[in-house]
């Protein structure tokens, strides 16, 4: 049995850092000795010196792993070639996994800046991610919607955008993240037309029809024009889109006119 | 049989009036009347959660050095004061005049004592608990120099509690009361001063947010500048041109007045 905590060792020698992803206090306090401990996690519960907040549990280990490790090099934790532990929880609740990762700047794939360096409030962010994973999961009425969410710069958006139809959140002072919000954006969204939210959380409008110019706009083949628009107006402003698609179901964020994030909201 | 002694202890009965056994059994009354109120008090003061209430400040914690806790110490003094109600009436009733115009003057005197000192003792309570408070709200803010508010409300309400308590026992207070004035003057004046700023853009802000005059993307010039409303809020309204943003108190945008300009 040597060879496999070998194996283990061997993952663990002479790394730079240490992520851990969500630990307990106890098993935190185990790191005393360690120094550069980065803890990632929704919420700094070991009150760690270094931390990344994780805006949503990402069901998927690897960009779970990534988007920590983005946080760590843009906080100057740690730099290109260093090599990080990642231990982490992927079954239990307890530790259970240890991952050896070399950091590469090109591991920046951006979706720490989405949420960080936006615009808009990153808890707004991750409030409409929610909201937006909420609805692809369970649909309106059983069928899957569709739904196009504008982030950040709002006074732009409304100036490159004209209304469908009358604005339901005028002179409304509704913000994402308030517990009714939920329930009037599935309603909202079995009409056609974006979101409007600005920086604050506030939603601005619904029914709004985007004039974003599409020149030069690159995103995957094979997505609608919802995703085009919301694509575009990332690029020609400096909001983030985030778009759930009818017909796969997937939540996508934009960014600057690129795709960034990928989700399926049936893992969460 | 009688014996000499018994012939004493009859004579000694006979002795003494009836007033004094009554004042006696009085006494016996008020001891028993006293354990009575310690025990009523004590769990009055637990039932209306004064207990977990006032856990944690550091008169709690000081009388907890000393063995004992401001329930207890609330409760003791309840006791002795009926203790010392029937006292009076005791001696009342044996009639002891020589002692009339002193006792006089004491059975009007304790009870204001006793006030007295629950407002003092509720009023040091008080004012750790409203410490606390204020230093639990104001831990979000670190700052070194924050530790001084909790504490000057901690001192206000200790000063009008030994304010309440010192008029309570006849002892004259109007310098003092002039000073706590000129203190609550000062208090409002400078609060005034200080956020006389805010006040102004807060109540701006209600009024706009409630009638939203502009909204955001709207282009607008406010006191000469021009750019699209991007954020209203109850203070600021922030105005955003291609590579400058305006945060503009909502103050000035009541006072300038607003132009909305109609490009579509």
């Amino acid at each position: 049995m040597t060879s496999l905590s070998d194996i283990l060792a061997d993952l663990v020698s002479d790394v730079d850092a240490v992520f851990l992803f969500s630990p307990n206090g106890s098993f935190y306090e185990q790191f005393d000795d360690i120094e550069d401990v980065v803890v990632i996690g929704a919420e700094n519960t070991v009150e760690a010196d270094t931390f990344v907040e994780l805006p949503i549990p990402f069901a998927d280990i690897q960009d779970r792993i990534k988007f920590g490790i983005e946080g760590a090099m843009d906080d100057d934790l740690v730099g290109d070639g260093d090599v990080v532990a990642c231990i982490g929880s992927l079954f239990s609740d307890d530790a259970d996994f240890a991952s050896r990762v070399r950091v590469d700047e090109t591991m920046r794939s951006g979706i720490y800046d989405l949420f960080t360096n936006s615009r808009a409030d990153p808890a707004v962010i991750s409030d409409v991610f929610e909201v937006a994973l909420e609805l692809g999961r369970k649909g309106q009425k059983g069928k899957p919607v569709g739904a196009l969410f504008v982030v950040g710069d709002a006074g732009k958006v409304m100036n490159k955008s004209r209304p469908l139809s009358y604005n339901p959140f005028e002179k409304s002072h509704v913000h994402v993240g308030d517990p009714i919000v939920n329930v009037m954006l599935k309603e909202f969204s079995r009409l056609d037309g974006a979101f409007v939210i600005s920086d604050s959380g506030k939603i601005v409008s619904a029914y709004r029809y985007l004039e974003p110019s599409a020149e030069g706009v690159d995103i995957p083949k094979g997505l609608g024009a919802r995703h085009m628009a919301g694509g575009a107006i990332t690029r020609d402003t400096n909001a983030t889109s985030i778009v759930l698609s009818e017909s796969d179901g997937l939540v996508r964020a934009f960014k600057g006119g690129q795709l960034i994030l990928e989700l399926d909201p049936e893992e969460y | 049989m009688f014996g000499p002694l018994q012939i004493a202890v009859d004579g000694i009965i006979r002795g003494v009036p009836v007033r004094l056994w009554l004042a006696l059994v009085i006494l016996a009354v008020g001891v028993l009347v006293a354990y009575g109120v310690m025990g009523v008090t004590s769990r009055l003061l637990d039932r209306i959660g004064v207990v977990e209430t006032i856990e944690g400040t550091s008169f709690e914690r000081t009388t907890n050095e000393f063995g004992t806790s401001t329930a207890r110490i609330i409760t003791q003094l309840s006791g002795a004061f009926t203790f010392l109600i029937a006292v009076f009436a005791a001696i009342t009733v044996a009639d002891l005049r020589f002692a009339d115009l002193f006792w006089g003057g004491i059975a009007v005197f304790l009870p204001q004592l006793f006030i007295a000192i629950v407002i003092l003792v509720a009023g040091v309570v008080i004012a750790d608990k409203v410490e606390l408070l204020v230093s639990e709200r104001l831990r979000g803010i670190k700052l070194p120099e924050i530790g001084l508010i909790p504490l000057l409300a901690k001192y206000s309400v200790l000063f009008v509690a030994i304010l309440i308590a010192l008029s309570q026992i006849g002892v004259a207070v109007l310098a003092l009361i002039v000073l706590l004035a000129a203190y609550a003057l000062a208090l409002i004046v400078f609060t005034a001063l200080a956020t006389h700023d805010l006040l102004a853009s807060g109540t701006a802000g209600v009024y706009l947010l409630l009638n939203q005059p502009y909204s955001i993307g709207d282009e607008v010039k406010v006191g000469g500048q021009r750019g699209i409303v991007q954020e209203v809020d109850l203070f600021v309204t922030r105005i955003e041109t291609d590579d400058e943003e305006h945060i503009i108190p909502n103050r000035t945008v009541l006072k300038d007045g607003i132009v909305r300009i109609q490009g579509r």
